[in-house]
């Protein structure tokens, strides 16, 4: 029976070590970004994390935050690694999300110029590929 | 924090391989230059007890567990030896881990070597497995290289302060002033502002010469306790203060892009145990992977407040003869950049400045030299602080 129990907790964290990564996944394909909020002392931490890096407490309320930001920083990589050698030039950004402190780095294609996206260009995720996060500039921009 | 001060800590002797790309395998790399650190602390290899290696990317080169080998073809086969993998930042990790266990006083004498051997791979196959060093499912994944991910910061230190472009390149253009002086060095070429304003861009906005190059080297040195190096007639100088830190492995887990947390952590722990202050070092090596990252490392260090290490730049205070000079053995940049060996390289030309064994590029009335080095972007970093005797 113990050894039941055990198994059962091994599958149980298993399938929840997989489905943070999925889940974070699937949240930026619909735009959005999967975070875990502390139930103790509310700071929101990524979803990847474990234990509260505040408090060190580890129970959490997964909350989806929106996709939409500003550019804090990026580059244009010309020299790419291996399998991003059709997306050259392209843009690895840090964006800072507007509803929360934190900031998601991703990948935006088609960037041949910095000042095509300055820093403090608005931004919104769009998705999740084999090139990570996917992101985009604002519709408002145009 | 504890302070492991049971014994103190020195360094006996140094050596190292060339920087560059070398031609034999990593284990002979790692055994040659193990030998020159023997040969400098004018011991026999008996008389280490431990062998503490630092390596990356040994499976480029057919050769991991490169401990035993190298114990063995010293003599010395059944000396207990360990591997240790710190990214960029594994030779002063290693030389941590080793000065703890002679500080403790578990070993009276220990040999410290860390090699690299990665240029028979080429370009495509080096940047991609380094991009493995940063958090890959954030960075590598979505197409960060390592240029790229200190671009980025490039960009927020360009956004956010009085700096340019040019002020990245007058960094690599001083190291490989004071490479020509290094024999070991892997670039030693004069070059100018326009050389790498007008190479091309890797990751903007950075380019070509404001990146280290990929080298193959290994570096050694011989720790010991106090009692071990007066027993040896021989020149030693003394580790008086080694410290650590972490950052965020992602630079988005980051509240500032223009800073590295864990160069402050590991610079605090070591200032305090050899209780002084950034103004009292002569000289230091820092982790100058790219330009930026040198700017940023100073600054971190407490040599110059943030911003202010550009002002410095252009006063020339970084240079070879400035007051603070930085890089004096060509850093990264110019020496070279064998990764697993780079932590451990610092060491040695620190070794080399405090014994007066530095040739032209030594600086006069030295007493006390500083290294810095980390892992990827400063995810994990180390903090050394020498004392000639
Ligand atoms: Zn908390």
């Amino acid at each position: 029976m113990e050894l039941l129990v055990q198994v059962a907790q091994f599958i149980f964290f298993k399938v929840c070590d997989l489905s943070a990564k999925q889940e974070f996944i699937d949240a930026a394909k619909s735009g959005k970004i999967l975070a875990r909020q502390c139930k103790k002392c509310n700071d929101v931490n990524l979803a990847t994390v474990y234990f509260c890096r505040k408090c060190g407490n580890n129970q959490f309320e997964n909350i989806f935050i929106d996709g939409t930001g500003h550019i804090e920083t990026f580059t244009i990589i010309t020299v790419p690694p291996t399998g991003f050698e059709k997306y050259v030039p392209y843009a690895w950004v840090i964006m800072k999300l507007n509803d929360s402190k934190l900031r998601i780095s991703g990948f935006m294609s088609n960037v041949s110029k910095p000042n095509e996206i300055p820093i403090g260009t608005e931004v919104q995720i769009y998705g999740f590929d084999e090139r990570g996060v996917l992101i985009k500039k604002s519709k408002l921009c145009y | 924090m504890q302070i492991f001060d049971v014994e103190t800590v020195c360094v006996l002797g140094a050596g190292s391989t060339k920087y560059g790309k070398l031609d034999d395998s990593i284990s002979d790399i790692a055994v040659k230059s193990s030998v020159s650190a023997i040969e400098s602390a004018n011991i026999k290899p008996q008389e280490i007890e431990a062998g503490y290696i630092s390596n990356v990317f040994g499976i480029a080169d057919k050769q991991v567990h490169l401990g035993p080998v190298i114990m063995s073809n010293l003599g010395i086969s059944e000396k207990p030896s360990l591997s240790i993998e710190s990214a960029c930042g594994s030779g002063s990790v290693s030389l941590r881990e080793a000065f703890a266990n002679v500080a403790a006083g578990f070993y009276n004498a220990v040999l410290v070597t860390g090699v690299e051997k990665v240029t028979q791979t080429g370009t495509e196959w080096t940047t991609t497995y380094f991009s493995y060093c940063s958090d890959f499912f954030y960075e590598g994944q979505a197409g960060a290289s390592f240029p790229g991910l200190f671009a980025s910061m490039a960009r927020a230190y360009l956004n956010e302060y009085d700096a340019t472009e040019e002020d990245f390149a007058s960094v690599a253009v001083k190291n490989h002033n004071n490479g020509l002086l290094n024999p070991k060095a892997h670039l030693r070429k004069k070059i100018t502002i326009e050389d790498v304003m007008n190479s091309p861009v890797v990751a903007s906005p950075l380019k070509l010469y404001d990146c280290c190059p990929f080298s193959d080297g290994a570096s050694s040195v011989i720790l010991c306790n106090e009692k071990f190096a007066k027993s040896h007639t021989k020149d030693y100088i003394k580790i008086i203060g080694s410290g650590r830190g972490g950052s965020p492995a992602a630079l988005q887990g980051r509240d500032h892009m223009t800073t590295i947390p864990s160069t402050k952590l590991a610079a605090q722990s070591a200032y305090k145990m050899a209780g002084i202050s950034p103004k009292d070092v002569d000289f230091a090596e820092v982790h100058d992977c790219f330009t930026i990252a040198e700017i940023v490392d100073s600054e971190d260090l407490g040599f110059f407040n943030k911003g202010e290490a550009i002002n410095a730049i252009r006063n020339k205070e970084t240079e070879l003869r400035g007051s603070i000079p930085i890089n004096p053995s060509g850093g990264l940049k110019s020496k070279g950049h064998p990764i697993g060996a780079t932590g451990v390289g610092q060491a040695v030309e620190t070794f080399d400045q405090l014994t007066g064994n530095a040739g032209e590029r030594t600086i006069k009335n030295a007493n006390i030299g500083l290294t810095h080095n980390f892992g990827a972007t400063g995810a994990s970093c180390a903090v050394h602080i020498f004392q000639s005797v």
